[in-house]
């Protein structure tokens, strides 16, 4: 059906919440990326095979759908049966039966399948309703409000949840100034991480004097940790769509691309498909809706160039280049795709868009704080026990995020640092836990909010290591253009590589210092001026380190190989796991004797420590 | 180049316009085609495009997801973003590499395994990740790297 | 013209103009490598920063590349600050890292009081700074047969695949850009050598020297819309030639007047 005026969308959004209210019963698997890796595309298959031979009440095969990534991935595979909002975790393929049986039939739980919160004393107690568990409980969530909740295929999905509502709403009753003020109004600045006032840019392309103006997604997402934008791309497309047709409608744009990595293949297929319904619904194309507007979209894939998340950058891979940033002092809003002006934001930025439009610009701005309106969706990683994709308002606490939501360090560890903003971020150690997230206040500490990667350290993880695995990455994906960026990074990571072998002295300490003051402001493009960030972070919080490496010969976190040795202590109870996880059979004994680790085989990889249960295995 | 692999090249051509701007989107299609860039793929290229050998070949190695090489039938992706990381991809990628005798970006002279980094494949949650062709592998257990990618 | 001032002098330029061109013709003397006036400003080598400011900036200062950056209206520059000074030694120093054996970066470097690199020299670096001058002359005067290849630190200035370029014509304009002189060529016999690729040279009609490759005379031609012969003497027989086309003619005027 093609939706050739305002008022049939009204009558289109009716039907199709009334198809899905008809089904009494709902079952969501996730089929995130998590989840997917955990084998839930088997899980969707074998309700289809059961439910298509046995007719269950209330059950329809249509109501037993995929969706994107719901969030809670360190639970996964998630299977969520609504309305009660039954959230079974860790399911299984030989699972299904049972929740079809149990659940769906009879309406009874599936115990050992219920999400298991600890008590104070030790103890567990399950919860039912996923919106009760502390990791939901705190959220809130704007962009990812479809997330995890419809599939992303259908776009009947997406039109019952109130999808294209906004864009309705902008073409019937704003005008494109109108449009731009509400965006300004509500405070929204770029969730790419640079935090540009999204009104203000968008005001700047309209004013320009041009035949063309370009309306750009950047998908790039390519902070190693982040994956806030992949969801939602392969969650719920229509939203980034929806957002850029409003844009293009308020700065007067006929064209567009979505720019999206090439490590994230499904996001391609989702975004292919919502836009191959979008055109055929009359969302995009010619006279939109049945107005005078018209845009259409095209996705442009990257090649795996981080420096491409760039904006001259990106333009440039878009237009068929090599991706090195533009040296030139001209703003891409002003200057962009094609030297034509153009708006370029960023997936989650888009996504937004459509819930200001309808809930207005005061409602958006009462969240979060003053400088930092709304909300934010992070991806949590690394060693917390609740790792996934959360969404919190503006102005929450780090200690929130990673505690509250995201449970605190894995195994119950010290919590150490967490890392945010990607490679251009920084580390930030436990005091610095009770500040606020927001723009400004992760940037005066030494780091940035960025895109919304959050990466848990603990005290197994060495900062030295991790400001050399961040240099070495920069180093990778260099342009090699800018002298500062190509060789000063280059310098650095080897000086780097030199401490964490022990080799280095404190005046080559002193030289990495000045060099990385010389690249901030001396390189070309934003990767090469933060570049420094991962190591100038952690020497400001973690010098002693640094020090324990540099004079010591020491890696305190049991790290760094050239500097540690692993040794079986007399705690060990002979239970063989060490000797079976050693992947150069470095350790032998038998079964209730001492293990002996023969220090010329060791590889220092660590798994003997991992994987024994007994604190039997000392990292000096 | 045989005559069906120009036949496909001809296809990408014209599924494409043919201007210097669809330049990395062909170099795309021909290394989906071909899981790698044929020298004669890439000059086709030039002449069709317009665009200055020079130039397809800047763009062919600048780009991380460009091969010029063959690659081998199974390729192990190691994700090496920051959780995986620091949740131990140095030492899966290390098992790799003994196990199958060839090092990152390199391929087995059998064509059958390649071995890739990745920056970031966005699934953090279950880091450390590997990945076989399309599928992957979560809290990949440095022990079990081997039977993983030997699976069927 | 806008007015902008310049350590302290107030100087007047022209819109459009770049700040470079403008700091120089005040005999201000700013180091560069990637800079050469055939060439559209690139903004690789990064040693001609300078200092701007405005006096709304309230005391807020930023570090641009003279080069690429067009005067404005009110602009403070300052092009001797001991943070630039600091800049451009650590750019020396960084690129002398990676071509210790440069003669031409040793002098530039010995200027910011730096004997020798302060980190781990590149023994085998081949000098190459990355400043595109080749790259972007052969876009401009040839066919563009030559690019920067790979990315980061391994990027390398090359010929399709390493091997002889297609479309390189011979003409030796990247060659005689590189401000460190790595590109070399050879010319034996009337055959000329570059990027490995072999040119016959033109040997001129008349005193039988060598001139200039046949390619790029050839494309010259088609290019330029010069006659089919013109390459086919050298410029001093041509030079000649018309010398003498002007003596007879000389001679014949004052036969005239006679």
């Amino acid at each position: 059906m093609r939706i050739d005026s305002i008022d049939k969308l009204a009558a289109w959004r009716d039907e199709c919440r009334k198809r899905l209210d008809s089904q009494k019963k709902k079952v969501l698997v996730c089929l995130g990326p998590g989840c997917l890796a955990g084998g839930s595309d088997k899980i969707l298959e074998e309700f289809h095979e059961i439910l298509s031979k046995k007719k269950i009440t209330d059950v329809t095969l249509e109501a037993v759908k995929k969706t994107g990534c719901h969030g809670f991935c360190a639970q996964g595979p998630l299977v969520i049966i609504e309305p009660e909002g039954i959230f079974y975790t860790k399911v299984k393929k030989a699972h299904v039966k049972e929740i079809i049986e149990t659940t769906l039939e009879k309406g009874e739980l599936v115990e050992k399948l219920l999400y298991k919160e600890r008590n104070g004393d030790g103890t567990d107690h399950a919860i039912v309703d996923y919106h009760d568990i502390p990791f939901y409980k705190y959220q809130k969530r704007i962009s990812l409000r479809n997330v995890g909740q419809i599939d992303p295929d259908r776009i009947t999905d997406y039109i019952a949840a109130g999808g294209y509502s906004a864009l309705a709403k902008t073409l019937s009753s704003m005008t494109p100034q109108e449009v731009i003020d509400q965006i300004t109004k509500s405070g929204l600045r770029g969730r790419g991480g640079g935090g540009f006032p999204t009104g203000r840019k968008w005001a700047t392309c309209a004013k320009i004097e041009s035949d063309i103006r370009y309306v750009l997604c950047n998908g790039d997402e390519g902070d190693p940790g982040a994956f806030m934008d992949r969801c939602i791309m392969e969650g719920d497309p229509h939203s980034i769509l929806e957002g850029m047709i409003i844009c293009a409608y308020a700065v007067g744009s006929r064209e567009g691309y979505i720019y999206v990595r090439e490590e994230y293949p499904l996001a391609v297929i989702n975004l292919q498909n919502a836009i191959d319904s979008a055109r055929e619904h009359g969302f995009l194309g010619e006279n939109i809706m049945g107005t005078d507007l018209c845009y259409d979209i095209k996705i442009a894939r990257g090649g795996g160039a981080f420096v491409c998340g760039e904006s001259s950058a990106l333009m440039k891979s878009v237009a068929g280049e090599v991706g090195e940033p533009r040296a030139k002092y001209v703003r891409s809003v002003v200057k962009g795709l094609h030297d034509k002006p153009t708006v370029l934001n960023n997936v989650e930025t888009f996504a937004t868009i459509p819930v200001i439009i309808n809930e207005g610009a005061d409602w958006f701005a009462s969240i979060g704080t003053e400088k930092s309106t709304g909300t934010k969706a992070f991806s949590l990683a690394g060693k917390v026990k609740n790792t996934g994709l959360v969404e919190v308002p503006m102005g929450v606490t780090l200690r929130k995020i990673i505690f509250d939501i995201g449970g605190g360090a894995l195994k119950d560890r010290k919590f150490k640092a967490v890392q945010t903003g990607g490679p251009s971020g920084g580390c930030l150690p436990e005091d610095k836990l009770d500040l606020p997230v927001d723009f400004d206040t992760l940037t005066k500490a030494g780091s940035m909010m960025g895109s919304g990667g959050m990466i848990v350290m603990d005290d197994r993880t060495c900062m030295v290591a991790v400001a050399r695995y961040f240099l070495g990455v920069l180093v990778k994906e260099s342009c090699g253009k800018c002298v500062p960026c190509r060789e000063g990074l280059y310098q650095l990571h080897k000086l780097c590589t030199k401490i964490t072998k022990g080799k280095a002295t404190e005046d080559d300490l002193n030289l990495m210092e000045n060099l990385s003051r010389v690249i901030s402001v001396a390189s070309l493009c934003g990767l090469g001026q933060s570049g420094p960030n991962p190591f100038v972070s952690t020497l400001r919080y973690f010098r002693d380190e640094y020090m324990a490496h540099i004079r010591d010969k020491k890696c305190p976190a049991g790290v760094c190989r050239e500097l540690i040795t692993f040794n079986i202590n007399d705690q060990c109870t002979g239970c063989l796991a060490c000797i079976a996880a050693c992947p150069v059979e470095a350790i032998t004994g038998e079964k209730k004797k001492l293990h002996v680790i023969n220090q010329d085989l060791c590889t220092k990889c660590g798994s003997c420590y991992e994987v024994c249960n007994f604190d039997a295995v000392d990292i000096k | 180049m045989t005559q069906t692999d120009m036949t496909k090249l001809d296809k990408i051509f014209n599924n494409n316009p043919q201007s210097p701007g669809s330049l990395i989107t062909v170099l795309q299609d021909i290394q989906r085609e071909f899981r790698y860039l044929p020298r004669e793929a890439l000059e086709k290229t030039a002449e069709i495009l317009n665009v200055p050998l020079s130039k397809v070949y800047s763009a062919s190695t600048f780009y991380a997801v460009f091969s010029l090489k063959p690659r081998g039938e199974k390729i192990v992706r190691v994700c090496k973003g920051t959780a995986c990381h620091i949740k131990g991809a140095d030492i899966i990628l290390e098992q790799l590499e003994s196990g199958l005798g060839i090092k990152a970006g390199e391929t087995t002279k059998d064509l059958k395994y390649t071995i890739e980094l990745v920056n970031c494949v966005g699934a953090c949650a279950l880091a450390p990740v590997m990945l076989v062709n399309e599928k992957y592998y979560g809290n990949v257990r440095c022990d079990r790297v081997m039977k993983l990618v030997e699976k069927d | 013209m806008v007015n902008i001032t310049i350590n302290g002098k107030v100087v007047r330029a022209t819109e459009g103009e770049m700040l470079l061109d403008v700091i120089r013709r005040e005999g201000i003397n700013i180091p560069t490598l990637c800079q050469h006036d055939a060439l559209e400003p690139a903004g690789n080598c990064r040693l001609c920063m300078v200092e701007i400011t405005r006096t709304e900036w309230d005391g807020w200062k930023k570090y641009v590349t003279s080069c690429l950056y067009p005067v404005e209206e009110g602009l403070i520059v300052s092009t001797h600050t001991s943070e630039l000074h600091e800049i451009r030694k650590t750019i020396l120093d960084l690129l002398l890292a990676n071509s210790p054996h440069s003669d031409v970066l040793q002098k530039m470097a010995e200027e910011y009081g730096l004997h020798k690199t302060s980190y781990e020299p590149n023994l085998e670096g081949d000098n190459c700074i990355m400043c595109y001058a080749c790259t972007r002359i052969c876009e401009v005067l040839g066919k563009s047969a030559i690019s920067p290849v790979m990315r980061g630190h391994e990027k390398v200035i090359a010929p399709p695949f390493g091997e002889e370029p297609p479309d390189c014509i011979g003409c030796l304009a990247c060659a005689h850009i590189c401000p460190t002189n790595v590109i070399t060529w050879t010319d034996e016999n009337l055959t000329r050598t570059i990027w490995k690729k072999k040119f016959e040279l033109i040997a001129c009609e008349k005193c039988g020297k060598a001139t200039i490759s046949r390619d790029f005379a050839e494309y010259l031609i088609e290019k330029r819309g010069l006659p089919k012969e013109y390459f086919n003497t050298c410029d001093d027989c041509k030079r000649v030639e018309l010398a003498q086309k002007m003596g007879a003619l000389v001679d014949k005027a004052k036969e005239v007047a006679l």
